[in-house]
């Protein structure tokens, strides 16, 4: 009986034809793959770093193709972190999320507000701790979190959610109104940026020392653009930066019309959750 | 007795059929008995461990938005589809063969006119089918599951914004489109085909390695370990053939290894379009074809191996 | 030798199976020339390692032989038409489980090409040939060993092949079955079928074979018609019915006579076989 490939050992002919197309579709693949980059689609490997820092499962699921799942689940149990107010345990499971899944602006607007709002307030109420050391930790993971931001952005240099999640920690926690101002004038014009980010870059603006001039033509800008812009307080921050500057009578803006009603003002909470939820 | 004779004379020969080069008839006959009968061994019960995680999935109450919520139900949801289709996919098709060798099923089957190729491809079509089909009722689940809580957070988003009473209507349709984009999308069908393209590359590999292996158990061993070195691949190229400190030994050996084992991490495309990122069709059409360029090869390669195996 | 006639023609077959690296080889066959012709009967005997089922593997194709070679009906066992002229029973057959009697028939009626109303009505006669008809729709995963060799028996049946090979056809089946399955055999003959049987069981062969080859160590050491290989030289025996002790003192009287000795009288017994055929079969009967 004629047999095919009678005197070849089957499994050295296999290996060569594997090869063989194994250097055929190399090219094919590697091409495919900074398409799929490109597109979004697909995540560059993750960084050695996460690798060093995964648990044996996660990194078995990373391998196995589930980064995704491992990310999630990392979030949850991120989530218990934070219901402990484990906050350094937090920011380790936060690492591997945000190498695992760089792309998902969430995890990145979590751990900065995790971090940023929710580990400083509570080391600003933390009364086991000494005074010195409530003050230091408060700032290390305000920074955690601003360090956070800069990578996410760098991740999403588009990221609206992000800037408005850092400009947070400078403008609540760390009261640095010229780094805020900053962040608000960094977020204008990017897809999705709601009006008042821009008003918000004047008003913080004006609050910065030396920045008053600047803030006072870029809110008289704003004002001129018509009466949608003529909100309370934009009117009332132009007034100061009018007495501050020494700004002539006849170049100042009209007080505003007593007898218009005002709206009532707006509680917001001081630790919201991207989309405004509040936190029980 | 009432059969009746193949002769009438011992020595006068019959009709005999013709054996075509390939059998389509063939094919789909083995593939619809490899369906019946991963059917019948009750394969499907795993179904209702993914429906369990679906539930469970769908109760997550975590402290997030809207948006955040439904973006993680729908990542449990498809991450484990993911995992179920191809760990699926394994074990199925490394149960097919070396069990028809050991139960010698596969004695009867190839002592009739059955060309090899045509038992191998009915058996891969076989595993695809079922694959194809689970990954159906999965995708309807996931999709049940994300819907439902989509339409359950939209209502309830839009009942507070209206409450609350300063939100005026582009500021809420803003909002519901924010929840949206991580709701139920028809890209997410293009998902359900990703893990399809995946699991049926999957299958192709198996498919080889339980021809050279004569057990189950080895055959999902090595084949689940072949999946995991495919995920690395760009790890690989990575760590080990751009660091300079590597020995020529070890980049040698990672080159090789690259060479021999599919790279199934570019199949992990369908994790972007979960998170909502826009897919253009074309990619999903190209990787299609490098999925069907697989199954070819992997198809010619088992047969290599299959053509003169003797049981 | 001719090939005219001949179902099975197997030339000067070797078959040595490599035993991994350092370990050498076996030679499982060795020089193996055998001859069935069409519409016989022929067994196969010897120990367990002896051969019989490589050599059966290699008539069908599942194995090349290393040396010679092998014809079923003049096309060389591994093109794909000899198969449609076999039937194959492997020993202690596991079909599908999952499947049942008639689906099991079905099945291989379709990888035959068989279709529509010709495998509907080649199932329907085969059951009833097997006398499997009741149990048609009950899942092999319950059939007794006696049935599942009697459902193998059909599907090896089924594309109306001239020559059925069977490998143990009764190993491991309680005598019941056994008997189910050798009439089978006989019918077959009857019907014009080439058998080729290997066995380990003298007495089953005896009793169905024309032709009997006796394997052992990979060679073949007797082969010849069962008169032949079982017929003593030179001696005659005689089975008398209801013989008085007068007329049996006259024949030794007479062979005493004529220089003839007698070497043994005796009484003739049935076979513990045939005893428990009877029993079970009448405990039958009273039940029903």
């Amino acid at each position: 009986m004629k047999r095919l490939f009678h005197f070849v050992p089957r499994l050295i002919l296999v290996l060569a034809l594997l090869a063989m197309f194994g250097l055929v579709r190399e090219p094919v693949e590697q091409r495919m793959r900074a398409r799929l980059i490109e597109a979004n689609l697909l995540l560059p490997p993750p960084a050695q770093t996460a690798f060093e820092q995964m648990s044996q499962s996660a990194m078995m699921g990373t391998l196995g193709g589930l980064r995704t799942l491992v990310a999630t689940y990392l979030t949850l149990e991120a989530f218990d972190y934070f219901s402990t107010k484990s906050w350094d345990a937090l920011r380790q499971t936060y690492q591997i999320i945000v190498d695992l899944e760089p792309r998902d602006e969430s995890n990145w607007v979590s751990a900065i507000w995790h971090l940023g709002i929710n580990a400083t307030a509570n080391m600003e109420y933390n009364d086991r701790l000494p005074k010195f050391e409530r003050e230091r930790l408060f700032r290390e993971y305000a920074f955690a979190g601003i360090a956070f931001a800069e990578r996410g952005i760098a991740q999403l240099p588009d990221s609206v959610a992000i800037r408005l999640q850092l400009a947070e920690i400078y403008r609540v926690k760390l009261q640095d109104n010229c780094a805020t101002a900053r962040v608000y004038g960094d977020t204008i014009g990017r897809p999705g940026a709601l009006g008042y980010v821009r008003r918000f870059y004047g008003y913080f603006m004006a609050r910065c020392p030396g920045k008053e001039r600047e803030a006072y033509d870029y809110l008289i800008s704003l004002y001129r653009e018509g009466k949608q812009q003529h909100l309370p307080t934009l009117i009332k921050e132009i007034k100061n930066l009018e007495v501050k500057l020494s700004i002539p009578d006849k170049e100042r803006i009209p007080d505003p019309d007593p007898d218009l009603p005002r709206p009532a003002p707006q509680s917001q909470p001081s630790t919201p959750l991207p989309g405004g939820i509040m936190v029980p | 007795m009432s059969s009746s004779p193949p002769t009438e004379k011992a020595d006068s020969r019959v009709q005999t059929r013709h054996v075509p080069l390939f059998s389509l008839g063939r094919v789909l006959t083995i593939t619809s008995g490899t369906v019946t009968q991963l059917f019948r061994m009750k394969v499907f019960y795993f179904l209702f461990a993914f429906a369990l995680v679906m539930v469970a999935a769908g109760n997550f109450s975590l402290p997030a938005t809207p948006a955040q919520e439904l973006s993680t139900i729908k990542k449990v949801s498809f991450g484990t589809m993911d995992l179920f289709a191809w760990l699926f996919s394994i074990v199925a098709t490394a149960l097919l063969i070396p069990r028809d060798q050991e139960d010698r099923t596969l004695y009867t089957i190839l002592a009739k006119p059955v060309r090899r190729i045509e038992y191998l491809l009915g058996k891969l079509g076989g595993v695809l089918c079922v694959v194809g089909l689970s990954l159906l009722v999965m995708g309807t689940i996931c999709a049940i599951t994300v819907g439902f809580r989509e339409s359950l957070l939209v209502s309830e988003e839009i009942g507070a914004m209206q409450a609350d009473g300063h939100f005026a209507p582009d500021e809420v349709n803003q909002q519901i489109d924010l929840i949206r984009h991580q709701g139920l999308r028809p890209e997410l069908a293009l998902v359900v085909l990703a893990y399809f393209f995946k699991a049926a590359v999957v299958a192709a590999v198996t498919l080889l390695l339980s021809t050279i292996a004569s057990s189950s158990l080895f055959t999902i061993i090595v084949s689940i370990l072949v999946f995991l070195i495919g995920n690395a691949h760009a790890l690989a190229t990575g760590f080990w053939l751009q660091e300079s400190g590597n020995s020529w030994v070890v980049r040698i050996v990672v080159k090789v290894v690259k060479v021999l084992i599919p790279d199934f991490q570019i199949f992990a495309f369908s994790e972007g379009i979960v998170q909502g990122e826009v897919v253009p069709y074309w990619l999903v059409g190209e990787m299609g074809l490098i999925t069907v360029g697989y199954l070819l090869v992997f198809l010619l390669l088992s047969l290599l191996v299959f053509v003169d195996k003797e049981f | 030798m001719s090939s005219s006639n001949a179902a099975v023609e197997v030339e000067n077959m070797t078959k040595v199976f490599p035993l991994g690296l350092r370990k050498g080889s076996v030679i499982a066959v060795d020089s193996l020339s055998l001859r069935v012709e069409a519409g016989e009967v022929y067994g196969l005997i010897g120990p367990n390692g002896s051969g019989k089922s490589t050599t059966m593997k290699v008539v069908l194709g599942l194995m090349a032989p290393s040396k010679g070679s092998a014809k079923v009906f003049g096309l060389d066992s591994g093109d794909i038409q000899a198969r449609n002229e076999i039937g194959f029973l492997p020993e202690n057959p596991y079909f599908y489980r999952h499947l049942t009697g008639e689906e099991t028939i079905r099945f291989y009626g379709k990888l035959c090409g068989m279709r529509g109303a010709e495998l509907s009505a080649r199932t329907k006669e085969l059951l009833r040939l097997v006398d499997l008809e009741s149990a048609a729709n009950r899942r092999l995963a319950g059939y007794s060993k006696g049935m599942l060799q009697r459902i193998g028996l059909a599907q090896s049946l089924v594309q109306k092949p001239r020559l059925v090979i069977l490998d143990e056809p009764t190993a491991g089946v309680d005598p019941v079955g056994s008997r189910q399955i050798r009439d089978l055999i006989l019918r077959l003959r009857d019907e014009g079928y080439t058998v080729f049987l290997c066995s380990h069981l003298l007495a089953q062969v005896q009793e169905v074979c024309d032709r009997v080859g006796i394997l052992f160590r990979g060679k073949m050491r007797r082969e010849g018609t069962l008169d032949e290989l079982v017929a003593v030289e030179g001696r005659t025996s005689l089975t008398l019915d209801s013989v008085s002790p007068e007329l049996l003192a006259e024949i030794h009287e007479l062979a005493a006579a004529k220089g003839v000795s007698v070497l043994s009288e005796e009484r003739p017994r049935t076979s513990l076989e045939q005893l428990f055929i009877q029993l079970a079969e009448s405990e039958g009967e009273t039940r029903s």
